[in-house]
């Protein structure tokens, strides 16, 4: 979609074939140690996951199972835990924040991406600066804040903080994107009686999907991964996000390494299946890129 | 750019609102109420008396503080050019022809993808206890009874290795972007010219890549300076605070002892060491822009 409206702008150069790729090296030995040398490499770095994931399928202690693989620390987990409602809570958190951070990030690049002059480099400044600051610093305020508003141990506590600490990424996320969208098709619709607001979202964000992806990416790994915050602001059971739910269970199971393991895996699912389907909308380039424009 | 007759500054203004609402309120006002809680006793429950600059100037006394920035220092270092060193070695790499690349390069990735906690968990489980697997294996190599995370050294080079396992590939994504930008016919010139592998390396290679890397280099280093997880999941700051950054130092401060204005003090000095850092490597970027 992007690529097509890009291309058929006049003056835009339209990518032609394939992109260059790196000359093969004479002969196929060369690549045979190279393969050799980054599977060994790739399975030195995957020991501690395949150790979480080997743990996890092993029988449980004392059990009768003659397999080498089972689920049952799986079936153990799910019926006699709370892990079905970390689990859960992990889940509304994540999207909510995945959902909100979009929809505010999204307009506020496009002022970053186009607007200029002075008020644009203090905006862009301010975020660099807030990017820069350790999360201990905010959460203590927040803290004293939250515990007034009854905020404190409470799924919407975390949620709005995870928004917040996305926001300047995301900001610059989505900027980087809009800057490779030609201004001249907002000017278009314009042309066409188009208002700016819908413009941008018919024209810009429309041709945006990648941006928005990478972004939700993001946001989705930071409010999934994110320990501090929830050690901090979390308190009951069954408030628990599974960072927390995990740390707690294991500190109580260190023994049983296999219902353990088993919470471990069902954490590290969701971002991994992710990464695997939509690894190539996510550009880490982007970040820096925009980073050293502004 | 041209001149846009549709969008006025008041008309951008309006798409940063929302933005700007949330950052006041969720960035910029915990800033200012942290500098004024750092000015006073008080802890999370009570607001304390006004105390002027006496917090920093406890913090700066006290030993704890300089040996937690002496090993917030070396964490960063090591952090950053261990991940870099590994980074930019495996993009290089996986941009020469090999079967099954784009898997292998999935699969890097996913020290960084995967949640810190779960990572932890499995370090834990390979390091922390004498019947752990690599004890085991040092045990069986002759090397005696080691314990990584109960001997300081061993659990500071433990934290460090972890830290960099976690980050480099971050690095090999923004060192493959920044290669992909790199002119293959410039290889190709070297090569005719038969510079060594090394010698392209670092006459074309490094200087082609020279403004992603300081970029990275800044980004890293804030992570690693800012990184409460890695450490405090791994050791909790132990033993004996051997791995204890500043991160981790004002956190125990402010939620094990409840100190709140020493334990913001702290990190302000440590915010404001992070942004001298940030703007000297960024005024680097752009004097290489120039060359």
């Amino acid at each position: 979609m992007t690529t097509a409206a890009i291309s058929s702008e006049p003056g835009v150069q339209p990518r032609v074939g394939t992109p260059t790729r790196p000359k093969p090296e004479p002969g196929s030995r060369g690549s045979w140690w190279r393969f050799l040398a980054i599977l060994v490499i790739t399975l030195v770095v995957l020991i501690p996951i395949i150790a979480v994931v080997g743990l996890a399928l092993q029988p449980a202690l004392g059990s009768t199972s003659t397999s080498r693989f089972t689920l049952e620390n799986f079936v153990t987990i799910f019926r006699a835990t709370d892990v079905l409602t970390w689990l859960r809570n992990s889940l509304t958190v994540t999207l909510v924040t995945v959902v909100v951070s979009v929809v505010v990030a999204a307009p506020a690049g496009y002022v970053l991406s186009r607007g200029r002059g002075r008020l644009i480099s203090g905006f862009s400044l301010v975020l660099f600066v807030i990017q820069s600051l350790p999360v201990v610093t905010a959460v203590i305020p927040l803290f004293i804040l939250f515990a007034a508003f009854g905020l404190v141990d409470t799924l919407t506590g975390i949620m709005i903080i995870y928004v917040g600490s996305t926001m300047s990424v995301a900001i610059w996320m989505m900027a980087a994107y809009y800057d490779s969208i030609p201004v001249s098709l907002e000017e278009a619709a314009w042309m066409d009686g188009c208002s700016v607001f819908g413009g941008f979202l018919k024209v810009v964000l429309r041709n945006s999907l990648p941006g928005i992806l990478s972004t939700a990416i993001f946001s989705f790994l930071l409010a999934w991964n994110d320990y501090l915050v929830a050690l901090v602001f979390l308190r009951s059971n069954t408030n628990f996000v599974l960072p927390v739910g995990l740390q707690s269970f294991f500190q109580q199971n260190a023994t049983n390494w296999g219902l353990v393991m088993a919470v471990a895996v069902m954490m590290m699912l969701p971002p991994v299946i992710l990464f695997a389907t939509l690894n190539k909308y996510f550009s880490v380039g982007g970040i820096g890129g925009s980073l050293a424009g502004s | 750019m041209k001149g846009r007759p549709g969008a006025s500054p008041w008309t951008l203004f309006a798409f940063a609102v929302p933005s700007l609402v949330l950052l006041v309120l969720l960035n910029l006002y915990p800033v200012i109420y942290a500098a004024y809680q750092s000015l006073r006793d008080g802890s999370l429950i009570s607001a304390g008396d006004f105390v002027g600059i006496e917090n920093y100037v406890d913090v700066l006394a006290d030993p704890e503080f300089w040996a937690s920035a002496r090993f917030t220092v070396i964490f960063t270092v090591v952090g950053v050019f261990g991940s870099w060193v590994v980074g930019l070695a495996l993009a290089i790499l996986l941009k020469t022809r090999i079967p099954g690349k784009t898997l292998f390069r999935v699969l890097l990735l996913l020290p960084w993808v995967v949640p810190v906690v779960v990572s932890a968990t499995a370090w834990n489980w390979l390091v922390a206890t004498p019947q752990s697997p690599f004890p085991v294996l040092a045990q069986s190599l002759g090397l005696g009874n080691v314990l990584f995370l109960a001997n300081p050294l061993l659990a500071q080079i433990t934290v460090c290795v972890f830290k960099v396992w976690i980050s480099f590939p971050f690095m090999m994504m923004m060192m493959a972007a920044a290669l992909e930008s790199v002119d293959n016919n410039v290889y190709e010139a070297s090569r005719v010219d038969g510079a060594s592998r090394w010698k392209t390396l670092t006459n074309i290679t490094l200087p082609m890549i020279s403004r992603s890397t300081y970029i990275s280099w800044i980004l890293m280093t804030i992570f690693c300076v800012n990184d409460f997880t890695t450490i405090f999941l791994l050791t909790g700051g132990g033993p004996v605070n051997a791995t204890q950054s500043l991160v981790v130092l004002a956190y125990n401060t402010v939620f094990l002892n409840f100190d709140t204005g020493p334990g913001v003090a702290v990190a302000f000095l440590m915010t404001l060491v992070l942004i001298i850092i940030s703007v000297v490597l960024f005024r680097q970027i752009r004097k290489v822009q120039i060359l």
